[in-house]
């Protein structure tokens, strides 16, 4: 398998964590493509980086999540992207209300967080132990557990508000 | 309702966008070339086009410097010509800067670190931007009427107690909206920062 198709293979596998990530950064569906777009561009950029000490699925994360910090402020500059090739990507929107309801409620209360908490609760949610969200994140697995602690009681507090 | 109850809501939409939104990667290494235009695109719309104006006006005092007859004006055309250029170079170098993602190899609270710095050294080479904004009001108005000549409206001996007043009074109130603006971003960010180091 070349490294293209290794990389095909992986964004394929992986194509459900980046439109999650994608979402929970970004407030509208154009927005949300576009940063999809961003992510896989700087994932094949750095693919030839990844150097095996941290599984793929880890490093991708890292960079997808990274990555995401950096387009906030093209988000909140308003500024109009690259047309995509239509062949780029074949989205269509899905309908499944009830769970988009639910996305939309858990949206308001993770938007809320701050980034480093949002980029924590991203992992937890993907069932990440607490020493792979370290190493992603970039803390230790007791600060993980201390900070997650703090997280959930941020975000019961805001949930009994309403 | 508390965080775990909200992975099943995470996998479903994982599952969903899955099943809908499908990549076709096949001309994905074609993105690099629109990936930099679409920078450039970023880049040109609000901060290329004034630092374009900056340039050119620059070029223009430069091409009628002879006009500056007297030493006092010669001294302001001077310093109007390096306000342009350092106006417009600290613009474009402070926004180029942010918009160079960190390192993929970075932890994501390294990442966090250096975007939070990135833009508090963005907001506050604007607010010398703004600083600088009102020297250069000074040495513009003072020259306009040696480069444009004399009319009924530069010969006036009232320009320059009205553009200074009412430059001043404009360039006021938008400098410290601006800076308003500013500082609650450094703010802001400032505590992030602690609030990582913590």
């Amino acid at each position: 398998m070349d490294k293209k198709e290794q990389f095909i293979a992986a964004i394929k596998y992986n194509e459900g964590i980046i439109y999650k990530i994608a979402a929970v950064y970004t407030n509208t569906m154009q927005d949300r493509d576009d940063l999809v777009q961003e992510i896989i561009y700087q994932l094949w950029k750095s693919f030839d980086s990844f150097n095996q000490q941290s599984s793929l699925g880890t490093w991708m994360y890292r960079v997808a999540m990274n990555v995401a910090i950096y387009h906030l402020k093209t988000t909140k500059r308003k500024i109009t992207t690259v047309p995509l090739d239509e062949q780029l990507l074949n989205l269509h929107d899905s309908d499944n209300s009830e769970t988009e309801e639910k996305w939309q409620t858990f949206k308001q209360h993770i938007d809320k967080l701050n980034l480093l908490d949002k980029g924590i609760v991203i992992l937890y949610l993907e069932n990440k132990s607490y020493e792979e969200i370290g190493q992603i994140i970039g803390i230790s697995t007791s600060n993980v557990g201390t900070k997650l602690m703090r997280i959930k009681e941020k975000l019961k507090q805001q949930i009994l508000k309403q | 309702m508390e965080l775990d109850d909200f992975k099943n809501t995470w996998h479903q939409m994982g599952n969903q966008a899955k099943e809908t939104q499908h990549i076709n990667l096949k001309l994905f290494d074609k993105m690099g070339k629109q990936k930099m235009y679409a920078i450039l695109k970023k880049i040109i719309l609000p901060e290329i086009l004034g630092s374009t104006i900056c340039i050119f006006s620059a070029i223009y005092i430069g091409i009628n410097f002879h006009k500056l007859d007297k030493l006092p004006y010669q001294i302001s055309g001077v310093l109007t010509i390096l306000l342009f250029i350092v106006l417009s170079g600290i613009s474009l170098m402070s926004i180029w800067q942010l918009y160079q993602p960190a390192d993929a190899g970075k932890s994501y609270a390294d990442a966090l670190k250096e975007f939070a710095i990135k833009k508090i050294r963005f907001c506050k080479l604007q607010k010398l931007n703004i600083t600088l904004s009102y020297l250069l009001f000074v040495t513009v108005i003072l020259l306009l009427p040696k480069l444009f000549g004399t009319n009924h409206i530069t010969g006036s001996k009232y320009f320059f107690i009205y553009t200074y007043t009412f430059g001043y009074s404009l360039l006021l109130v938008f400098s410290k909206w601006v800076f308003k603006s500013y500082n609650k971003t450094i703010r802001q960010t400032e505590d992030f920062l602690k609030e990582l180091a913590a």
